[in-house]
């Protein structure tokens, strides 16, 4: 955590919201501070710690709604704050600062690969990498199946999902739009019996 | 059995604009079932690119997924370049627009729901529809998530010392905090090196 200066305002003050451009430009830093991971801390220590666009308490129901919803995670958070300052336009704005140089990048990297991966004989070395990859893919599972451990329930569901797709091959539109309404009827709140 | 598939999977020409509305229409729909940060949709992706439009072999699919792994950004952005698969036939230009047209398909839903969720979650916090899709939704997710894992391991991996590259990896993963870019480096040498092959 970065020391404050004595220029700064006091923590817990937040700034005036910010401007569209500087919307964009925010999000930018953030896009280029996490290069090799951890964006989320990242975004935190640039929006909340040094622009004070927004308190940890914002921030972190962001997080939340961006885990929620369906999306790429640090893509939602960036639209979470661009919308909370200016709607729509706000949060398209934000999405653009955080994707605009890693995607002109990435197009670049494309064009590279799909044109002179032979003559560079890059193929070997993605082969290796694609290895770390697969194994990065497996730990999505792992890491948050622990929470479930002591719900049979959802055990089962999970079973059953991986079970439809890896066997039955069945698409993931059909098994969520069957799935997911029958777990959200066991899932659904239940009032509790007044006494 | 690549080579099989190959055989009898001819990429469709991407100039038919009906063709164009369809390959559209498939990213946009899937926007909305990106479930647990995205990675949910890698088997779909895969599904689409190499057995239903033929513009990937599955060992092209497995170096670009490498390739925005390792790459800056949200590794979501792997839709920019199954989009610049389809049309990079018909040359550079084409390619790089083919990629914008998938990516924003592919955002554009999830955005708009995203911004709606954003303006009006104090409403939403404490709903019965928000508690009921977050316990509901999440053991399903878990499922489809280790159905990905399993998948991208069998497109990547296909000699032993492959699939123990990613084994370590994975407990690496879940026991330390090491950056996967160490990860993604050590793996890239040992390909290099040939101790890992295709």
């Amino acid at each position: 955590m970065p020391a404050r200066s004595a220029q700064e305002p006091p923590a817990g003050e937040l700034l005036a919201k910010p401007g569209l451009l500087e919307l964009f430009l925010g999000m930018q830093q953030v896009a280029l501070s996490s290069f090799g991971g951890g964006l989320s801390a990242w975004s935190e220590r640039i929006v909340v710690e040094e622009r004070r666009w927004m308190d940890d308490e914002a921030f972190i129901t962001g997080l939340t709604v961006a885990r929620l919803l369906p999306g790429p995670n640090q893509i939602n958070m960036a639209i979470y704050i661009g919308s909370r300052f200016h709607g729509l336009s706000g949060a398209l704005v934000a999405l653009a600062g955080m994707l605009l140089l890693p995607f002109s990048l990435l197009m670049l990297l494309g064009l590279g690969y799909y044109y002179l991966h032979e003559a560079l004989a890059v193929d070997r070395l993605l082969a290796g990498v694609i290895t770390a990859s697969a194994g990065m893919a497996m730990s999505m599972g792992f890491k948050i199946a622990g929470s479930y451990s002591r719900d049979p329930v959802a055990l089962l569901l999970a079973a059953l999902s991986f079970l439809a797709m890896t066997v039955l091959h069945v698409r993931l539109i059909p098994l969520v739009l069957v799935a997911g309404p029958l777990a959200m009827a066991w899932y659904w709140p239940r009032r509790r019996p007044q006494p | 059995m690549s080579a099989l598939m190959a055989a009898v999977c001819t990429p469709m020409p991407m100039g038919d604009w009906r063709h164009l509305l369809a390959v559209i229409w498939d990213f946009l729909s899937l926007s909305l079932f990106s479930l647990g940060g995205g990675n949910t949709l890698l088997t779909e992706y895969h599904y689409l690119a190499v057995d239903k439009y033929c513009w990937l072999s599955s060992r092209q699919f497995a170096d670009i997924y490498a390739l925005a792994e390792a790459a800056p950004g949200p590794s979501s952005m792997i839709v920019g370049l199954l989009g610049m698969g389809a049309a990079v036939r018909e040359g550079p230009l084409w390619g790089v627009l083919s990629g914008l047209a998938a990516e924003v398909a592919i955002l554009l839903p999830s955005t708009l729901l995203m911004v709606a969720a954003s303006l009006s979650w104090n409403r939403l916090r404490d709903s019965p529809v928000r508690v009921a899709f977050e316990r509901g939704l999440g053991p399903i997710t878990l499922g489809i998530l280790f159905a990905v894992g399993l998948k991208i391991l069998r497109i990547s991996d296909h000699d032993t010392p492959a699939y123990a590259v990613s084994a370590v990896v994975c407990v690496l993963m879940l026991r330390t905090k090491i950056s996967p870019l160490w990860f993604m480096a050590v793996a890239g040498l040992l390909g290099w090196m040939g101790v890992v092959n295709h």
